[in-house]
């Protein structure tokens, strides 16, 4: 196995300026963070409002009992709380989007046969993967933040323990995101395009679904190949009733599985 | 002298298509080498390969020891393969910086060789530029200076000067020349007479076959060839030249240009020949001493 840590790291870290250096990188930087500031604005203030109100205590109870989030419900720093519950569905969605280009655009541009004489193809497929990760730490950060910030702002005693929750969310979040980026990374070595590669994460989510669907409905055993989506876990993890495994130790799995196979295939595929 | 790339039996088949057919050759550390063929002969074929981009069907090729795309060869062989491009949205110089860092240099080390070898392929004042923004000759250039990033024993550049004006096309032309004392170049181009100018060894691709020849050559011990291109059609010129003493055959090999064997003797056969042709009233515009590639590969009967 050839892995030099310094031409890894020198690939990651170039990932990571791509968001602040390029145009397009600092638009999806722009949207990104205009969506949050709404979110955090119209969404997360304003069901705080709702989560502290007497009046809607009893309704808010019973739609998040129904939903099995009522753990959510005994945390004193409730913006954390919602936050925590849009995080957990919208990152890996939005890990998604971001993580359509990491090798194919290369590929076809022929920009990878430059790179390729200096760097191996686990090198790049890692590389670019730790520097996803990066940026998706990146952009965790400064949404924890300003979350951080809003909690403050309404109760300045919450803010440490606040703290050391959104540390544990951010260890969380990137661990129930890895795999969506080892996915992508993996489809990224045989895509056309990167709007191909989207389309064929899409396919793969909603058609697997199904299918994996009418297999355990002929044969319930066969539940167990849920397990091969990414995600699976998030309902459970949301509602913080995900044990170790399910929260940590799936989704390490996941992405390991999918680094090797996107390495194997792009150590065959021709460039 | 050290064996650099050593193919032996290298086979590429896409599909149903051979693209190379058993291909063995060595190339040493030396002049640069030239890899020449008609459209589809499999010269990019044969460039992925020693780049690792592709991989044989079958024999055995190696650089330096080592299989392509091995980790030892980083630095030491760099290539511009066809039709490559650098990526649109950043600075060139934050490239080729990257590519230095790769390469084992450090971030400062990495930005002045980087400024280095934009200065060499005159892109220097390029350098904050993105390739977007440059022409397609400019980029050509941009990405020839990638290849000389460091101290690389092994340079293949793929239709290096296609597309660049006559001056750059020149002043690369000088670069390679200049830099073929420190690093062997592996050159591909349609341009007959560039390779001529610049190689010594010279690997001919046809379908998918190799065969070896010297950039001029063809003289023996006792017989010679020279090349006489005149500056018109003159009707008679091959009677004329044939009836020189020691000549033995003239051939015309295209408009204006004869290929002529001669005996070799205590006379010089070149001067003999331009005394004919002055007498003759004849201007000529040059006179090769061996076959030119182009007769050697085109009109071998």
């Amino acid at each position: 196995m050839q892995l030099n840590t310094k031409r890894l790291v020198n690939i990651a870290l170039f990932e990571l300026v791509r968001l602040f250096l390029t145009k397009t990188g600092l638009l999806a930087v722009a949207v990104f963070s205009i969506c949050w500031l709404l979110v955090l604005r119209y969404g997360i203030a304003e069901a705080v409002n709702l989560l502290s109100s007497p009046d809607f205590s009893q309704f808010i109870d019973y739609i998040f009992g129904a939903a099995g989030l009522s753990k959510l419900l005994t945390w004193p720093e409730a913006e954390l709380a919602i936050y925590w519950l849009i995080a957990v569905y919208s990152f890996p969605i939005f890990c998604l989007f971001l993580c359509t280009d990491q090798t194919v655009g290369d590929r076809q541009r022929g920009t990878l046969r430059f790179l390729s004489l200096r760097a191996t193809r686990m090198e790049i497929i890692l590389g670019r993967f730790i520097g996803q990760v990066f940026i998706l730490i990146t952009l965790l950060l400064i949404t924890l933040l300003a979350t951080l910030a809003m909690l403050a702002y309404r109760e300045p005693s919450l803010f440490l323990p606040g703290l050391l929750r959104s540390f544990l969310f951010l260890g969380y979040l990137i661990i129930a995101v890895m795999p969506f980026i080892a996915l992508m990374s993996f489809i990224n070595t045989f895509a056309r395009s990167a709007r191909l590669a989207f389309v064929v994460a899409i396919l793969f989510f909603a058609g697997g679904n199904i299918i994996i669907g009418l297999l355990t409905w002929q044969l319930p055993a066969l539940a167990i190949l849920n397990y091969i989506f990414p995600g699976y876990q998030l309902a459970d993890l949301a509602a913080q009733n995900a044990g170790l495994m399910l929260s940590i130790g799936v989704p390490l799995i996941q992405t390991m599985v999918l680094l090797i196979f996107a390495e194997r295939v792009f150590a065959r595929s021709s460039l | 002298m050290s064996s650099l790339i050593k193919a032996s039996g290298v086979t590429k088949q896409f599909g149903s298509k051979l693209a190379l057919d058993s291909v063995t050759f060595e190339i040493n550390k030396g002049p640069p080498v030239a890899l020449v063929g008609p459209n589809g002969a499999g010269k990019t074929t044969l460039f992925s390969l020693m780049c690792g981009y592709i991989f044989p069907s079958s024999g055995d090729l190696t650089l330096m020891g080592k299989r392509p795309g091995n980790a030892h060869l980083f630095g030491k062989l760099t290539a511009l393969p066809q039709d490559a491009q650098l990526d649109p949205r950043f600075s060139i110089i934050h490239q080729l910086t990257f590519y230095g860092q790769l390469q084992g240099l450090s971030k400062v080390q990495a930005k002045k060789e980087s400024a280095r070898v934009l200065e060499l392929v005159g892109m220097g004042d390029a350098a904050n530029q993105r390739p977007k923004d440059l022409s397609h000759g400019m980029r050509k250039r941009v990405t020839i200076s990638q290849a000389l990033i460091g101290q690389p024993q092994i340079v293949m550049l793929d239709e290096a000067t296609a597309g660049l004006d006559p001056v750059h096309a020149r002043e690369v032309r000088e670069l390679i020349s200049a830099l073929s004392n420190e690093t062997t170049f592996i050159l591909s181009s349609h341009d007959l007479s560039e390779l001529e100018r610049l190689c010594g060894q010279v690997l001919h691709l046809d379908n998918g076959k190799l065969t070896e020849h010297s950039a001029l050559s063809q003289s023996t011990n006792n017989q010679g060839f020279v090349t006489l291109r005149l500056s018109q059609q003159y009707d008679d010129a091959e009677k004329v030249f044939s009836s020189l003493p020691s000549v033995r055959h003239v051939h015309k090999s295209q408009a204006k240009e004869y290929v002529i064997e001669y005996e070799k003797s205590d006379e010089a056969f070149d001067i003999q020949l331009l005394q004919c042709c002055h007498l003759q009233g004849w201007h000529y515009q040059q006179l090769i001493n061996g076959h030119t590639l182009e007769n050697q590969i085109f009109h071998k009967g």
